[in-house]
């Protein structure tokens, strides 16, 4: 298990694919930085002006604070669309690219084989996540300084530096489950399509779809912990001035159950299936 | 072993065997059941009935390729090599991998991705990788597709090197039997899903061009047919050295000796 696990990284290396993905992430980066730089402030002043005539804003709002938070805010599609775009690839061009058949004409267990898919998957997920938390907090901090941090969340919410900053870490951390389950299901699409196309389509679907039904309240308390698309925006609970933590960690704990359901039904569908 | 998709017969009571050291030759028609027969060997595909016995307890029982070399492209032989060695748990060093290189008669010289090899040098890195683990039994489908001339000579030589040296035994696909025939011990005529014929490939007629043909006494012994200065005659694949050597003590001046494979025949049951 551990070789293949092994042989799964170095092919992800060796693929120009990767690095693609991650110069793409890096550059959005680059691009919010640099729309900050240079208007940055006047947007913040036309989105605070009517605030403005009631209150007094002291201190840079255009902050590294506020620069990480909209970087964050990429969680919602840029960056799972970029991860199952990534992910699913590593299955859907073993199917088109025949290396699959290959594979198997060697004597590898299917569900090994696919599991180290999956295991290198979900590492690879809160890699970059962690590269885009690590990125995000040192190029803004460095460009932008630090400072208070607002954010609008049905209310204004502000935080003190320090606070913004521990509450960033942890919608980081949060986030990256979320991603984690994006990329599995993606994974499990490609197991079921077999083609990249198809799963590309039906992934970004997925991703919109989710988004959509995030906004949307069930009229049962117990359906909307369940309803997996309200689960997937848990890191934006932690903007919310009094944190509820017990409401955020039930959602992840259901959305890691979420995830193994997604996983065990890729890892079925492929077993059962001829590779031919 | 019966294979059907979507209710469509693909394969109907397909039987065939091969032992160690021995070359088979699978002979049929696009479309026949040759791929999905060797799928279904391979393990890629279930059988809708029927099973592969393969005699013997290793690891790694069978090798093979099917359709095409299928190999990760953006890599190059040392690490395709190391990749399909490492998900079955050997080690492939750079000495080992050299080694298994030079049985298909690579080198470790290239080092730019196998995507920009050519697709004779494709097909032997597929070999050299579908001996890795040492099988017993290697399927190879349609191998000499898309080779140059020297290609095709430069792969027979290999695969009955394999055969002999080895003793591996060899199941080949072709849709060209005159391919198959100077390798194969045994050819198995595939059509419409069904083994139509089988029979070792010793048995057949060779043309022998001579000048003086009808000088020659030892052609009595055989079953002949003349036609001016060429005569077939029914022989033993094993037994023509003897027959050439015995035309050339009678002074007869031989220019050509080839076997005439009757394709049409072949496909109707009657010529082996």
């Amino acid at each position: 298990m551990m070789s293949l696990i092994q042989i799964e990284f170095f092919k992800l290396r060796k693929q120009k694919r990767t690095f693609y993905a991650l110069g793409a992430i890096f550059l959005i980066e680059l691009i919010v930085f640099v729309i900050a730089y240079f208007q940055g402030g006047a947007i913040l002043d036309a989105l605070l002006s009517t605030l403005k005539d009631t209150f007094y804003f002291s201190g840079k709002l255009l902050n590294g604070n506020l620069l990480t938070y909209m970087l964050l805010n990429s969680l919602w599609f840029h960056i799972p669309l970029i991860l199952m775009i990534v992910i699913s690839g590593s299955i859907t061009t073993e199917y088109q690219d025949k290396t699959l058949q290959a594979v198997f004409l060697q004597p590898v267990s299917k569900w090994k084989f696919i599991l180290s898919k999956y295991i290198v998957g979900i590492v690879f997920t809160i890699v970059v996540v962690l590269l885009l938390a690590i990125t995000s907090f040192s190029f803004s901090y460095l460009f932008f300084g630090k400072g208070d941090l607002v954010v609008y969340l049905g209310t204004l919410n502000f935080f003190d530096s320090k606070d913004a900053f521990q509450r960033l870490v942890l919608a980081f951390a949060s986030g990256t489950v979320s991603m984690v389950f994006f990329s599995v299901l993606s994974l499990t699409l490609g197991i079921f399509f077999r083609e990249s196309i198809k799963t590309w389509i039906v992934a970004a679907l997925f991703l919109i779809v989710f988004n959509l039904l995030s906004q949307l309240d069930m009229p049962f308390l117990a359906m909307n912990t369940w309803f997996l698309p309200k689960l997937n925006n848990t890191w934006q609970y932690f903007f919310y001035f009094d944190i509820p933590w017990i409401q955020i960690i039930l959602h992840l704990l259901i959305l890691c159950f979420y995830i193994f359901i997604t996983l065990i039904i890729g890892v079925r569908i492929f077993q059962k299936r001829d590779i031919g | 072993m019966l294979k059907s998709f979507n209710g469509y017969s693909v394969l109907k009571d397909v039987s065939i065997q091969c032992s160690g050291g021995e070359v088979c030759g699978l002979v049929g028609a696009n479309g026949a059941g040759k791929t999905t027969l060797f799928k279904i060997l391979l393990g890629l595909l279930s059988a809708d009935s029927g099973s592969v016995k393969i005699n013997t307890s290793h690891s790694k029982p069978i090798g093979g390729i099917v359709e095409k070399p299928s190999l990760y492209g953006y890599l190059n032989a040392y690490d395709n090599l190391k990749v399909f060695g490492s998900i079955q748990g050997l080690k492939i060093d750079k000495t080992t991998a050299q080694q298994q290189l030079l049985k298909v008669g690579l080198s470790l010289d290239r080092i730019d991705p196998v995507k920009n090899y050519s697709l004779g040098m494709k097909q032997r890195l597929g070999i050299a990788i579908a001996l890795l683990n040492d099988p017993k039994v290697l399927i190879l489908d349609e191998p000499f597709s898309g080779l140059d001339p020297l290609g095709i000579i430069s792969l027979k030589k290999l695969i009955l090197s394999l055969a002999s040296k080895d003793q591996i035994a060899i199941i080949i696909s072709s849709h060209i039997v005159e391919h198959l025939f100077k390798i194969c011990d045994t050819l198995f005529v595939i059509k419409e899903g069904e083994i139509s014929t089988y029979a070792p490939t010793n048995k057949v007629k060779y043309a022998i061009l001579a000048s003086n043909i009808k000088e020659s006494k030892v052609l009595s012994n055989y079953k002949t047919l003349f036609d001016d200065d060429r005569v077939i005659v029914h022989i033993e694949k094993d037994k023509l050295v003897d027959l050439l050597k015995n035309l050339l003590q009678e002074k007869i001046k031989i220019t050509a000796c080839t076997p005439i494979i009757d394709m049409e025949a072949l496909f109707e049951k009657s010529v082996l």
